[in-house]
């Protein structure tokens, strides 16, 4: 996957997640959803540039939910 | 003009609030969340700080139980129309102010019930007691005041709401008289719903309520809908909070205010502000209680059971009159009812109102010494 992107339901939650992340050691950034995707339009998600699977268990592990993980460079 | 009408809203507020408000407006002035560009994700960080940080300070389970509104009204009116429906009964207590009896009234006429439980000033055996005898089959929320906005009385709401677990009911609180000048901890209190006016012991500005709904909130209706900046592809409200009450654009400058209120209790400390509080009410309490024509309707004020604030009136003098004197003279209080008709039923004093004074962490020894003379010199008139 060229970027990865891990899609949650608000902003709210996309920033606890960044928080969340940074104390496991896992850089995350936030950005706006690049394309719309169906699923959310006006969204927001987390890029994730490494560990993104356990980023996505530690999210779930902590209510976060997730929506999708999408590459970022596709469609774009 | 020495300012001691608190309860309605702290005055003045701290420097850092100004500068929060203006800096807020001139350097991230965006629509938080809602578009993708650097400020307003500057504006939406802003805004989630805040969040946190009223998270933090009441012990809440996380940010996203925090949703931000008008007003403490506002936040009180989203748990009571959200939750209740026809044939549900409620519990609430005597002292409530409009913004929990309107709604109720209201809510009769849509066949919910609700029950009064008189508290007792000074015994929270007895005012528990009250609030456990009320209860019945179909109570399906306590919503009370933590302190009454007139008579300072604090209730028990602590034991209320564990006693609402014991019967699988949840319990929401207004502290919006209580909020910054009484620890409250949600993680030892099971406090389903608190609602809190930021602009009062929280030093925030005005339009900052906030409503901590530690289940989630997805049990409450919605009273508005509309865009919330996120998964605009549905039609449908967003089921999750904060979103779900957070329809429109929020007060991002208020609420910056909010967090550098917030930034300046803490740095003070709840319980100390407090203390110098109720050393300046207590004293006030007092020097009013020499003079043979005020009447105090409460007992000296206890920490344990009221909040730093006494209403008092002159007898033969209305209690608006007695305001307009003190305006004169150059005091901010507030007379009448305090949009509380029903806790002053409870003293009494629903024809004549009472006079309020409450101070702020600002409000100096001196000012309450020149206030208690003032009130020496009306007496007399």
């Amino acid at each position: 996957m060229g970027k990865p992107l891990i899609l949650v339901s608000s902003i709210t939650y996309a920033m606890k997640g960044k928080e969340l992340l940074a104390k496991r050691g896992i850089s995350a950034y936030l950005e706006r959803v690049p394309h719309l995707e169906g699923k959310t339009g006006c969204g927001y998600c987390l890029y994730v540039p490494q560990r993104t699977e356990q980023a996505v268990a530690l999210l779930r592990q902590a209510g976060i939910h997730v929506l999708d993980v999408i590459d970022g460079e596709d469609g774009a | 003009m020495i300012y001691l009408d608190n309860a309605a809203t702290t005055f003045p507020k701290p420097v850092s609030v100004h500068n929060a408000v203006v800096n807020a407006l001139r350097r991230y002035g965006a629509n938080p969340g809602r578009s993708g560009h650097a400020m307003s994700l500057q504006a939406a960080e802003e805004v989630y700080r805040c969040r946190s940080e009223i998270a933090s300070f009441f012990h809440a389970p996380g940010a996203e139980c925090i949703a931000f509104m008008p007003n403490c009204t506002h936040a009180v009116n989203t748990v009571l129309k959200g939750l209740l429906k026809p044939g549900d009964h409620v519990v609430t207590s005597c002292l409530e102010h409009n913004a929990v009896t309107r709604p109720l009234q209201k809510l009769t006429q849509h066949g919910v019930t609700f029950t009064e439980a008189q508290v007792v000033p000074g015994d929270n055996d007895a005012t528990l007691n009250a609030f456990r005898k009320a209860l019945n089959a179909k109570t399906k929320l306590i919503a009370c005041t933590h302190a009454s906005n007139v008579w300072g009385v604090r209730l028990p709401v602590g034991r209320i709401a564990v006693l609402g677990k014991e019967y699988g009911i949840p319990t929401m609180v207004d502290a919006a008289q209580s909020g910054g000048v009484v620890p409250i901890d949600l993680q030892e209190d099971p406090i389903d719903y608190l609602c809190l006016a930021g602009h009062k012991s929280l030093y925030g500005p005005m339009g900052t309520g906030v409503l901590i709904a530690t289940a989630g909130g997805k049990e409450l209706d919605t009273l508005i809908e509309g865009g919330t900046g996120t998964n605009s592809i549905s039609y449908l409200q967003p089921d999750m909070m904060p979103d779900r009450f957070e329809s429109g654009t929020p007060n991002m400058p208020g609420i910056a205010g909010l967090r550098a209120g917030l930034g300046f209790v803490r740095q003070k400390g709840v319980e100390r502000i407090a203390r110098h509080e109720f050393a300046l009410i207590q004293r006030l309490y007092g020097r009013l209680s020499t003079m043979p024509q005020v009447i105090l309707y409460m007992p000296k004020p206890d920490p344990r059971y009221f909040v730093p604030l006494l209403s008092f009136n002159i007898k033969g003098k209305g209690s608006e009159e007695v305001a307009r004197r003190l305006n004169a003279l150059g005091f901010a209080v507030r007379a009448g009812l305090h949009c509380a008709p029903a806790a002053h039923k409870f003293c009494g004093t629903l024809e004549t109102g009472a006079v309020r004074v409450c101070p702020s962490a600002f409000t100096t020894q001196w000012e309450i010494d020149a206030f208690a003379n003032a009130v020496e010199k009306i007496k007399g008139i």
